[in-house]
């Protein structure tokens, strides 16, 4: 009696631990990496957005340069007011089904591209919605007070005027300088500061990459890198770019924990001005190597239409997202509509 | 009078009932909507990757909702490199709920494979294959190959033990308890054995919210009591039944030896089913020479009587052929979680034969258990089974 019921309270637990749930629904598609299609009756784990349902727009961020509300200075100097708001509370879906706990300047990682013109005056007024302390720290030439390290600024409204004058020419980063830095870096608090010279740089079709990495599980190792924060987005949703275009890219590396990172573009060479402060190339290639917040402006044409990937060099990297796609239109054969340059 | 009676009844089940229901009250006091009590702390999820199968281009991973909260799969990765995937029957894990995620890949022969999986909050769990090589595929040509190692393993060394028969017979009555004695240690040694496994096998394959440990001790002590209930009853009605004490003590032995067997065949099978060959021939070997010493432990006990031949080979067949039986499940259908059960019966089996000998041994020798014979008798039997085991 006891031996049968300890048997089948055996048997029943063995069997209970091992069921499948046996849902079954109609079955669908999916195309591997090596370009296999696979069947499953089950739901599909891709990295990708099919649809464009993404919180943050890396297409809409790419070429959205902001250059503040303008106002003259009784000298005739241009003055740029911006305002920055930081938070630290928001959670993004960063990759389909993935979401991490994001700390943004005015919503979005990276923040908004701030751009001047050399000479003029940046006013930021910085508020504080987050929890911690963040400050605004830019990379450029400012005096001490206004460098975003001595002066935290307390959350929940606590407010900061930082205000300078724009330069070097040159593409900067800003980010948050309130330690433990390696944290309030990584959760997002970064952008794009963009000086441009007093004499414009030639028209071209611009863009911002931030190169960065997501630590979803804060052991110190990035699981996801990406060229503007969303893995694998520009690979299914390619850049568009036309034949005999100047295209000018602001790229600025604010991957941490590894030391470096590339820039690799396929099918091309670029000129590359290293931190954009010189108006001359240093370098003709097509592999460029930046530490941390190293950056430089890429200038490059294609002369021939079709799709050319551009990724990180460092495979590791692009095969956890930080991969894309130009698709190049050919501006000879058919009349594009004019695409909207950001200036 | 009735009425007495029946109020007394009605009296006395409600007083085993009305603990329960406070019980209930508490319960629904704590857990139940609207309390706020054990709101604290934040409950981490986790999920256990169980099983990695190496499939034609695709490799297939089983995962388990091991924490204490559900989770949704998120991603699969191979050494950390994202790759697309399917997951099936689909992407929410409740609880010790289980899910089939497969990821194409063209995966290489022995070479090792890191496959993580990361859920809906970023974290991502990762199991190491040390080598990958082709699941097996359950085909009769298999299931064959399995019954003849299961033969090799079980069936032959134990008969071969049993051939010592004739040996014990003719031996004095000190050197025949002295026999007794060493199948205590033969059996003692494989009990602690058995357990040492199903710790083993629950420590590397087993979610800890399964806490292996005692689940090991709950299985092996119910297995015991089983046993130890059933083997009374056996040797109750042995005369009866037309078996003699003895007899029925050496049948307990096979059948806790079988039992025991079982947990190897698994052993084998899974070794084989995870194709790691190399490992597989040396356990083979080492289990063969093993398990003649297991044929002496049934023999001892049968060696007074007489025209048992057929008996003898039955139980040969009783204690050996489980091991066959264990390669198929441990091959085809393995998984960790019914191995460290089958382990712990069997660890329960052998203990509770232990119990039945050295009772045998008590009466044979007048109630005194520190006499040479038992003591070298158990030492030797633990030290031949431990040089033995050295082989495995």
């Amino acid at each position: 009696m006891i031996l049968s019921l300890s048997i089948l309270i055996g048997l029943s637990v063995v069997v209970f631990f091992t069921t499948f749930s046996d849902a079954q629904s109609e079955s669908k598609t999916f195309v591997t990496h090596s370009g296999a299609m696979v069947t499953t009756t089950g739901e599909i784990l891709d990295p990708l957005y099919t649809v464009s349902t993404v919180e943050f727009d890396p297409m809409e961020y790419l070429r959205d340069f902001n250059y503040g509300r303008v106002s003259q200075l009784s000298d005739g100097t241009t003055l740029r007011e911006f305002t920055i708001i930081a938070e630290d509370d928001k959670i993004m879906e960063v990759s389909p089904g993935i979401f991490y706990n994001v700390w943004t300047f005015n919503g979005t990682v990276p923040g908004p591209t701030i751009r001047a013109t050399e000479g003029d005056i940046v006013r930021v007024k910085f508020i504080n919605n987050g929890e911690k302390e963040h400050t605004m720290h830019f990379h450029g030439i400012h005096p001490a007070g206004m460098d975003g390290v001595f002066e935290p600024v307390g959350g929940n409204g606590g407010q900061f005027v930082y205000e300078f004058e724009a330069g070097p020419v040159g593409v900067h980063p800003y980010h948050c300088h309130v330690m433990p830095l390696e944290e309030h870096i990584v959760h997002g608090l970064y952008g794009v500061f963009i000086v441009d010279p007093k004499e414009e740089r030639p028209p071209a079709d611009e863009m911002v990459m931030v190169l960065n990495g997501l630590d979803t599980d804060f052991d110190t190792e990035n699981n996801f890198y990406a060229a503007n924060t969303v893995p694998f987005y520009y690979q299914h949703h390619p850049i568009q770019i036309n034949t005999d275009e100047l295209i000018r890219i602001y790229v600025v590396n604010m991957v941490e924990f590894d030391p470096i990172n590339n820039f690799h573009l396929h099918g091309n060479l670029y000129k590359y001005y290293p931190t954009g402060t010189d108006l001359v190339p240093s370098f003709y290639t097509d592999m460029i190597t930046l530490s941390q917040t190293e950056r430089g402006i890429m200038e490059f044409e294609y002369e021939f239409p079709g799709k050319y990937l551009f990724h990180a060099h460092k495979v590791e990297f692009s095969e956890k997202g930080w991969t894309g796609i130009f698709l190049v239109n050919d501006s000879n054969k058919k009349s594009n509509q004019d695409l909207d340059y950001g200036s | 009078m009735e009425v007495s009676t029946k109020s007394s009844k009605v009296k006395l089940i409600a007083s085993g009932v009305i603990p329960f229901l406070f019980l209930i009250i508490l319960m629904a006091y704590i857990f139940g909507p609207g309390s706020d009590l054990l709101d604290l702390g934040i409950p981490l999820p986790e999920i256990t990757i169980e099983k990695v199968d190496f499939i034609d281009s695709e490799i297939q991973v089983t995962v388990r909702n091991t924490g204490p909260i559900s989770v949704e799969v998120a991603m699969a990765d191979i050494n950390d490199r994202i790759q697309p995937a399917a997951v099936e029957p689909d992407k929410y894990l409740n609880r010790y709920e289980t899910a089939l995620v497969r990821i194409p890949f063209e995966w290489n022969e022995a070479e090792p494979y890191r496959i993580g999986i990361t859920i809906e909050d970023g974290t991502r769990f990762e199991k190491e294959i040390e080598a990958a090589a082709p699941a097996v595929k359950p085909s009769l040509e298999l299931a064959w190959f399995f019954a003849i190692i299961g033969t090799y393993v079980g069936i032959i060394p134990v008969m071969i033990g049993l051939l010592w028969l004739p040996f014990i017979k003719r031996i004095s009555k000190q050197k025949y308890h002295f026999f007794l004695a060493l199948t205590v240690g033969l059996l003692l040694f494989l009990g602690i054995d058995a357990v040492e496994e199903a710790l083993e096998v629950s420590k590397e394959n087993l979610a800890d919210v399964f806490n292996g440990g005692l689940l090991v001790a709950t299985v092996t002590i119910l297995s015991f009591l089983g046993l130890y209930y059933a083997g009374e009853k056996l040797l109750k009605t042995s005369k009866s039944s037309g078996l003699t004490k003895p007899v029925a003590i050496a049948l307990m032995i096979s059948i806790g030896i079988g039992l025991h067997n079982f947990g190897e065949g698994l052993a084998i099978g899974a070794a084989v089913g995870m194709g790691s060959i190399a490992f597989s021939t040396f356990l083979i070997i080492g289990f063969a020479l093993h398990n003649t010493t297991e044929g002496i432990a049934i023999a001892a006990p049968m060696s007074r009587e007489r025209k048992m031949i057929g008996k003898l080979a039955l139980m040969g067949l009783i204690a050996g052929s489980p091991a066959i039986f264990g390669a198929w499940i441990g091959g085809f259908a393995y998984s960790p979680f019914s191995s460290v059960i089958f382990l712990s019966i069997g660890a329960g089996a052998i203990f509770q034969v232990i119990i039945i000998i050295l009772n045998m041994i008590r009466v044979e020798c007048n109630n005194n258990l520190s006499n040479v014979s038992v003591v070298s008798g158990i030492s030797v039997g633990m030290v031949v089974m431990y040089l033995t085991g050295i082989l495995i």
